[in-house]
């Protein structure tokens, strides 16, 4: 308890720290309670979700760093690894491939790499892995361009 | 105020009570310079003590000078004098008014605006070519080398009458003894494992633990202020990171073997954890530490075999002594007892080779399968108990056993 409280502390004044460092990923820490935290990131470019902006809700066990942090998209998204409906994310480094030497940023640039590199044979969104998985990139990329666009970009006007 | 003994707080320039002292602030009190271990038989210092060993109690009627006692005050925690020199040096008893009294009375008295020992020496040149002299009576190498100077800067220098050691190159203070080979090879050797070992730990102060993300030597317990060096890879961690990690209960589908059992960082598997003070810079140095922890674990009994009455998992691969004693099971079946079942605790651990463990294993129910064995049944029930327990928890609480 004490450790996860003071390694996520640490966390914490290192992303004050380096605001600026990455401008992709955005980390902020609840007000009250330290091991819930909400990221934006940047849809990466040549991708479909270039130009969103996407949630991310952490929820830090206290067992943390030992055990990976629970993290969810509050945003929609089209992706065959991410849940449609919970935002659930199938990433094996939140699950059994967790390392103690990862962080929160670095799990924020793992998801956006995981934007960039779908896994369609893994997928929580049946829909899209398998337009991946016949070969319709076309039809994968105009959807979750879609929805990048409803859920994920300012509304305009 | 002739009874009345003068502070030695005081004297040295720095009495913190003040006009509340029990003890004289006036320097034509005199000092109490009597030796009270002396007094009662033994001063562990002997001539060296800064104190005077005299055996019969001071009569204050000796010290009734005032410029004696002034010029005692000044020079007491120096050199022994006084009552005491004259009582070695000639064998007399003090007398007052004794010539070397008058000589000292003579001096004009010098008010102490600077600690005793920044006065001027010359005054004492007689009570100095005494020091000597005594000194030289008996053997060089048995002549104690000034302290002051072997703790790094004697206040007398060139006419300090004791010996001064000859300069360590490493340490940079005189504290070799000019006459006692053993003595300074043995100082220089520990003085360059020490320089080499503050040298480590300087090095070792900026490293960060990449699980807690903090300086490993900066934690608030001495136990805590260890680095946990895995065995195949050069990642560095805090001891207790490391091993809550390894030991961690491999929950939602980690793999022991490729999550647990690997660096953090690097993922390549490590079989076992060394705790070190210090980090290495070198791979050398690294292998020193590894040997060191493997020669001290080699030295303590393994309490799994328990000197041939208990069966331990890592076998012949175990760190730790495998002493057979006469009559135990070992010694008479020439084969390690049967396992028994583990005690079940949470959080069960098994840092190191799991690999071998499932070796022993194998060899363990080949054993316990020969058919020369005498085994009851139930007995026979209760290994193939294990057998079904080791294989779904393959741990066993090495951690623990492995805390030095």
């Amino acid at each position: 308890m004490q450790a996860s409280r003071a390694r996520l502390f640490k966390e914490y004044k290192e992303v004050q720290r380096e605001k600026t460092a990455d401008p992709d990923i955005q980390l902020a820490c609840d007000d009250s309670n330290i091991f819930k935290w909400t990221a934006l990131i940047k849809g990466p470019s040549e991708t479909p979700y270039e130009g969103g902006v996407f949630q991310l809700a952490f929820a830090v066990p206290e067992q943390y760093p030992l055990q990976p942090p629970q993290v969810r998209f509050l945003t929609k998204i089209f992706h065959p690894n991410v849940h449609f409906k919970t935002g659930e994310i199938c990433l094996d480094i939140l699950k059994n491939a967790w390392s103690p030497a990862w962080t929160l940023q670095s799990v924020c640039r793992a998801i956006i790499a995981l934007m960039a590199h779908p896994e369609p044979d893994s997928p929580l969104n049946c829909d899209s892995g398998n337009l991946l998985r016949s070969g319709d990139i076309r039809g994968f990329q105009s959807m979750a361009k879609m929805y990048t666009r409803l859920a994920a970009m300012p509304k305009k006007g | 105020m002739s009874k009345r003994v003068l502070c030695k707080f005081f004297a040295h320039g720095a009495c913190l009570k003040g006009e509340h002292c029990e003890f004289s602030h006036d320097w034509k009190d005199p000092p109490h310079n009597i030796c009270t271990y002396y007094q009662k038989g033994l001063c562990a210092y002997g001539s060296r003590c800064r104190y005077e060993h005299v055996k019969a109690a001071r009569s204050h009627s000796s010290a009734s000078s005032s410029s004696t006692n002034a010029r005692q005050s000044l020079v007491s925690d120096i050199v022994p004098l006084g009552n005491s020199t004259r009582s070695v040096f000639g064998g007399l008893t003090p007398v007052p008014g004794s010539p070397m009294e008058l000589s000292a009375s003579s001096r004009p008295f010098i008010p102490p605006t600077k600690p005793a020992w920044n006065q001027e020496y010359g005054h004492h040149d007689s009570l100095d070519d005494w020091d000597i002299g005594e000194a030289s009576s008996i053997r060089p190498s048995d002549r104690p080398i000034c302290s002051f100077a072997a703790a790094g800067n004697c206040p007398r220098g060139e006419k300090c009458p004791h010996l001064h050691g000859d300069l360590c190159p490493t340490c940079g203070k005189h504290c070799l003894h000019p006459f006692r080979p053993e003595e300074r090879e043995e100082h220089l050797k520990s003085c360059e494992k020490k320089q080499k070992h503050l040298e480590a730990l300087k090095h070792s102060q900026e490293i960060e633990c990449s699980v807690c993300l903090e300086r490993v030597l900066s934690k608030p317990t001495a136990a805590e202020r260890k680095f946990g060096l895995l065995s195949e890879c050069d990642h560095p961690f805090c001891i207790s990171c490391i091993r809550n990690w390894r030991s961690s209960s491999p929950t939602s589908g980690m793999d022991v073997n490729s999550a647990l059992r690997a660096c953090p960082i690097c993922r390549k598997l490590s079989y076992f954890v060394i705790p070190s003070v210090i980090w290495y810079s070198s791979k050398e140095e690294k292998q020193e530490i590894v040997d060191s922890y493997k020669a001290k674990l080699k030295s303590i009994d393994c309490k799994h075999f328990d000197f041939g009455n208990g069966n331990c998992p890592f076998g012949s691969s175990c760190f730790y002594k495998h002493k057979v004693k006469p009559g135990s099971y070992t010694w008479r079946h020439h084969r390690p007892p049967p396992r028994r079942p583990p005690p079940r605790r949470s959080g069960f651990v098994d840092d190191l080779f799991d690999m071998f463990n499932s070796i022993e294993e194998l060899t363990a129910s080949e054993t316990a399968l020969d058919p020369m064995e005498e085994l009851t049944s139930l007995e026979m029930a209760l290994l193939l108990r294990d057998l079904i327990l080791d294989t779904s928890d393959s741990s066993s609480d090495e951690e623990d056993f492995y805390s030095p």
